[in-house]
């Protein structure tokens, strides 16, 4: 404050106002200007508030520190601390209350004349207010003064003002404090401690001292040259912080004798530290020629501070403007609220950002808390416009039981929402795959190695044949025209069988194909199947039933048209027509048969590499049309494409082999679709295939996936569905009942399956009625304990249960059948060992917390923190 | 009880008159520009007859040697007395550790040099004293010494190597003293109004011929203070106390009195003490002198004398 460094002080109750203080006392008006604009005169705060100058007051010179009266009233009364030790009572209001107006303008004044260097007004009897002066060789250095003392004389008439006679301002000067402290020694900093109204804590000169007003010759002290700028935070009282130069020591009062931390040290001197009024934990401090605030946010202090536990500081800093600042002042209510000067005098009032925490649930919704706030990010209703993320189609799969379905194994695609031609191309494959297998199984016909051939996919079928097949020429149906035709060995029937064309069996003929596409109305690409299949006329009359139907466009009847007129003539009209209006064409289907018939004789490039056919269409022709050379040719290259895409048609050619692997791989790498990959090569693959590390990795994070969602039930479901395929993966029981007297497993001799336990673990009372009636270790025929609720001895059926849950049974029946099994468990707390049925244990802590056995006081719901959640698909629709 | 044995090494320099162009320059530097020598100890007396210069090592660097330097042979360390017991303890200054300090250093012939100033007292005691020191005063003192800023507790078992102190004559000898009849004012300023005044503490300095002024700076609490005659100052700017006493002095010594006599202090200061009068003691290169307040200047002479005619019969 000295001339040229001003401070700030908000005024503490009339929180718009505040006074800027340098050679004199300047109080501000803050107004918001977001509606309106600025004022003239006003000076802009921030964007949103400007200051007004209220009132100078130039009567005290030579201040060195300035107090705000804690009361509500009056309200603008300050105490200046001068550099000669005096303290001056002023006012900045036009609120001149006459019952006050006798204090402003009253001087308290030390005996030897030396400066001011602090001033504390007590915050709970607000007429005391300490004064913290400099060294004199025989005199205090901390005087507390009591600014109404005269209007209570009676009081302790020894503590009464004496006057000093003689002067014309006698009545305003007071010379005796009430109590003087501190002798031969300097106060540079000074608080009272909110714990007591007579404790006051100094920063003297070598050390912080706390003095007891009530026994003055008292002093509790500790020797630190950490003396400057002493506050106690307002959340907690115990809780000190003081400075020297460059570094902030934070001190507990109970545990006075070093400080408990200290944080880093800054490179220039610090000239304020302040506790954040409205915010617990957060310290603000400011260095010498410095534009930023320092922030330390202990916030996660546990507190008390342990002296083992380093509490976690959080260090931030905030840049309100580009000068140096002078100084800064927390406002007293608004929250992170902070005003600074800089020494030219121009302000900033800004509010300190909280970090923001953010949480994502595993259900994608998005909660953020930033200060008090806590803000909650709702996804919009408006699916259509956005494609999902794929973990929340993944949590509607699995809520639909996608994946489960193990006997079409084709409808698993419509459980996956029937919108995705990837995931039906694979779940047909994979029906396909299965149903081939099947058969083959079955028959026992073919022998040899098919069976494993089906799984590798086309790509090793079409391999496995190389060099067996020789073309014939077919006649077209209807046409008298020839097309070379591939001979269909077995390997490319089979081929054909997993593309769908034919069923199984060694029929060749693709109609019930065509009828079951007729019917799901795919009437181009159904024409295009039967003209692959040299049968125009079908195709023609495909196109024109198309046509008719209700959901069907008329423009197929054109296309009809165009394609009866297809003529077998090299230098045609028709075909110079077709060759070049085709690729006009928006549905590939009908792309590709003219570029079928319009092509030469053994090149299909353009029905080929049609990349918007289906893959299995596109390989279904070409096995019905290249020659075994360019059918490896072009497998190998168009399984090289749908790997490196990670397409999931491709599965129809890489089969579920190492290869199948590699393209899912890419698939998930894409999609991050962990579900499909897990489901797909769990389906009945070959093992090693299982064993890849890589498919591993896929259905443990899908399973982790689930238990995030709080799916426990899919996950069951999942991990049964897995060892029903994959018997390897079936873990082995974890967790026995052992007879307290003989020490053998009862669930081992009662022969029951073990399962993956999680702390409960299953007695073989599933079964028959007469399993169930064991009630004694089947060692050694004694008794097993008691179920600590309805004290019979546990391997009877669980009954009907004690205390007040009947109504529960009856409302969900149904609910309580399927869980009867799992009523009849053992369980037991792990801390006390006390437990029972777990139906009835599960019915005892819906209502209460601590343990069912009298005089066990645990609380053994409380101790398994997952006790309390509940699986998201009860909750969930 | 605390007594601070601070880090400064000082040392005593006398400086005659004739010779006081030569180190304008350097004097003016250390008194009114501290922040641009690393000097932390500093103190400026002038006597009728010389300038006496008590500065710290750093400081001694800042002064060319010359024939109109006259230099002390030891280096002195600063002792301060900090009371931390809240018991109030009215009289001021010398007379307060007059019993405490002064006088066991004296039995124990430890020669000390005192300098008080609006703050504090400050009692210097050379170097090579320092262990007699510690033994003497363990009993009633916690004595603490600065290293680096920080005040690291010392071990009483230091000061058990012997008595390395040669001995001098035990009964001291009875100093006379004169008092002059001017009137002194003992003032305090505020470092940052320092520049505020600097040209009249120049003047008063180094073109009057008044009898006596003294000028301490203490730079490790960042506080100055003054001790001068003369009222010229602008009275916002200097503190004193708020009865404005005034104070006259006693000067000890006929001749110079050396460094190596013990007890001066001891023979002024505990009658003083004694008659709870308090003082302010300054001594420089040649004689030792106490304020003492204006209207008890008859009592102290008296209180003087009868120390002199006591020894004497």
């Amino acid at each position: 404050m000295s001339g040229t460094k001003p401070d700030i002080l908000w005024a503490p109750h009339q929180v718009d106002r505040f006074v800027v203080c340098d050679s004199e006392l300047s109080l501000y008006h803050v107004e918001s200007t977001v509606n309106s604009e600025l004022k003239a005169g006003s000076l802009r705060l921030s964007e949103d508030s400007a200051a007004t100058l209220l009132s100078i007051n130039s009567d005290t010179p030579y201040m060195k520190c300035v107090a705000w009266y804690l009361n509500y009233d009056p309200e603008c009364l300050l105490a200046v601390g001068q550099a000669n030790g005096r303290v001056v009572l002023t006012s900045l209001g036009q609120d001149h209350n006459s019952k006050f107006k006798d204090l402003i303008g009253k001087e308290f004044v030390p005996k030897h004349a030396r400066q001011c260097n602090t001033l504390a007004w007590n915050p709970l009897d607000s007429n005391w207010l300490a004064a913290g002066l400099d060294k004199h060789r025989a005199d205090f250095s901390v005087l507390i003064w009591d600014i109404c003392s005269k209007y209570t004389p009676d009081i302790v008439p020894m503590e009464k003002v004496r006057l000093s006679a003689g002067e014309t301002e006698t009545t305003l000067l007071v010379t005796k404090p009430l109590y003087e402290l501190g002798q031969n020694d300097a106060c540079l900093s000074l608080c009272w401690l909110p714990r007591d109204q007579k404790l006051l804590l100094a920063g003297m000169h070598r050390n912080l001292a706390i003095f007891d007003l009530r026994n003055t010759s008292q002093k509790m002290f500790v020797n630190t040259k950490a003396v400057q700028g002493v506050t106690v935070d307002p959340y907690f009282h115990d809780r000190v912080a003081s400075f020297y130069e460059g570094q902030v020591a934070i001190w507990d009062l109970r545990k006075f004798e070093k400080p408990v931390l200290t944080l880093t040290e800054q490179p220039k001197p610090l000239t304020k530290v302040a506790w954040c009024p409205t915010r617990t934990g957060l310290l603000a401090t400011l260095t010498r020629d410095s534009n930023i605030i320092r922030l330390y946010d202990m916030q996660h202090t546990p507190t008390p501070i342990g002296d083992e536990t380093e509490p976690t500081i959080i260090e931030r800093s905030v840049q309100p403007c580009d000068n140096y600042i002078a100084s800064f002042a927390w406002h007293p209510t608004s929250q992170n609220r902070m005003i600074v000067v800089t020494p030219n005098r121009t302000m900033s009032d800004f509010t300190v950002f909280e970090r923001i925490s953010l949480a994502w649930s595993p259900i994608t919704s998005l909660m953020w808390a930033c200060g008090r706030h806590l803000y909650e990010c709702a996804e919009e209703e408006n699916d259509n416009s956005l494609e999902k993320d794929i973990a929340t189609k993944m949590r509607l799969r699995a809520l639909s039981r996608y994946g489960l379905d193990t006997e079409q194994v084709w409808r698993n695609h419509i459980l996956a929402g029937n919108d995705d031609p990837q995931l039906k191309s694979l779940w047909y494959t994979l029906h396909y795959i299965l149903c081939i297998q099947y058969t083959e199984d079955m028959d026992q016909k073919s022998p040899g190695n098919k069976g494993s051939l089906v799984y590798a996919g086309i790509k090793s079928i079409v391999k496995s044949s190389l060099g067996m097949v020789e073309s014939s020429r077919h006649n077209w149906s209807g046409l008298d025209k020839q097309t070379d035709i591939q001979n269909l060995n077995e390997e490319r029937i089979l081929a054909l069988q997993l593309c769908g064309w034919i069923k199984k069996g060694t029929d060749i003929d693709v109609g019930p194909f065509l009828n079951s596409l007729v019917q799901e109305g795919e009437w181009e690409r159904a024409a295009a199947v039967a003209l692959f299949n040299l049968d125009i006329r079908r195709a023609i009359q495909i196109l024109n039933e198309g046509a008719s139907s209700e959901k069907g466009d008329l423009n197929l009847n054109v296309v009809a048209m165009a394609l009866s007129g297809y003529t077998d003539e090299k230098n045609s009209l028709w075909r110079e027509m077709c060759s070049t209006l085709r690729l006009q064409l928006n549905n590939p289907y009908l792309c590709v048969m003219f570029a079928f018939l319009t092509s030469e004789t053994g090149s299909y490039d353009g029905v080929l590499y049609e990349n918007k056919v289906a893959v299995r269409d596109r390989v279904a022709f070409a096995c019905k049309f290249l020659s075994d050379t360019q059918l490896n040719r072009y497998i190998e290259k168009l399984t090289n494409e749908m790997k490196e895409a990670g397409n999931l048609e491709g599965i129809l050619l890489t089969g579920l082999t190492k290869d199948g692997v590699d393209l899912m791989e890419s698939y998930v790498d894409r999609t991050g679709d962990v579900q499909t990959a897990s489901y797909c090569m769990l389906q009945g693959s070959p093992l090693d295939v299982l064993k890849d590390e890589r498919v591993q990795y896929w259905i443990e994070n899908y399973r982790n996936l689930l238990d995030a969602w709080r799916f426990w039930h899919k996950r069951a479901e999942f991990d049964i569905h897995r060892s029903k395929l994959d018997p390897s993966s079936k873990p082995l029981a974890q967790v026995f009942v052992s007879c307290n007297f003989c020490g053998k497993s009862i669930s081992y001799s009662c022969s029951a399956v073990p399962h993956q336990g999680r702390g409960f673990s299953q007695y073989g009372v599933s079964g028959s009625p007469t399993k169930s009636k064991v009630t004694s270790c089947p060692g050694c025929r004694k008794p097993l304990p008691r179920c600590a609720l309805c004290l019979i001895n546990m391997g009877t059926p669980v009954s009907s249960c004690p205390g007040g849950s009947k109504s529960d049974e009856k409302v969900d029946l149904s609910k309580d059948k399927k869980l009867a099994q799992f009523n009849n468990w053992f369980t037991w707390c792990h801390n006390c060992r006390h437990g029972g049925h777990a139906g009835h244990m599960l019915s005892w802590f819906r209502d209460h917390a601590e343990c069912p056995v009298s005089a066990c006081t645990c609380k053994c719901m409380q101790l398994d923190t997952t006790g309390n959640l509940v699986p998201a698909e009860t909750v969930q629709p | 009880m605390e007594l601070h044995i601070l880090e400064h090494r000082v040392r005593v320099l006398s400086l005659a008159r004739p010779g006081l162009w030569l180190y304008t320059h350097p004097l003016i530097k250390l008194l009114f520009l501290p922040h641009r020598s690393r000097c932390k100890f500093f103190s400026l007396t002038e006597t009728p007859e010389d300038y006496t210069l008590m500065v710290d090592e750093e400081g001694f660097k800042e002064l060319p040697p010359s024939e109109f330097l006259q230099v002390a042979e030891a280096t002195w360390l600063v002792l301060n007395v900090s009371s931390h017991s809240g018991a109030a303890v009215q009289a001021a200054g010398v007379t307060k550790i007059a019993r405490s300090v002064i006088a066991p250093l004296a039995e124990h012939h430890v020669s000390v040099l005192m300098l008080s100033t609006y703050q504090t007292d400050f009692i210097l005691v050379r170097e090579q004293d320092l262990s007699v020191v510690i033994h003497t005063l363990a009993q009633e003192f916690d004595i603490y010494r600065e290293v680096g800023g920080e005040p690291v507790p010392v071990a009483r078992d230091d000061s058990s190597n012997g008595f390395p102190r040669a001995q001098h004559g035990s009964s001291p000898t009875v100093h006379p003293i004169q008092s002059p009849q001017n009137r002194f004012c003992v003032l305090t300023l505020d470092p940052e109004t320092l520049p505020a005044i600097a040209t009249t503490l120049i003047d008063v300095l180094f073109y009057s011929h008044r009898r006596r002024k003294s000028i301490t700076g203490g730079a490790w609490l960042g506080l100055r203070s003054v001790t001068t005659c003369l009222p010229r100052f602008p009275s916002d700017l200097l503190l004193t106390s708020s009865s404005g006493e005034l104070w006259r002095m006693v000067r000890i010594g006929g001749q110079p009195l050396g460094f190596d006599e013990c007890g001066i202090v001891a023979q002024i200061a505990g009658p003083l003490a004694a008659a709870d009068i308090s003082a302010y003691y300054i001594s420089t290169f040649n004689f030792d002198h106490a304020l003492v307040p204006e209207d008890g200047i008859g009592s102290v002479i008296e209180v003087l004398q009868q120390r002199q005619e006591g020894l004497d019969s």
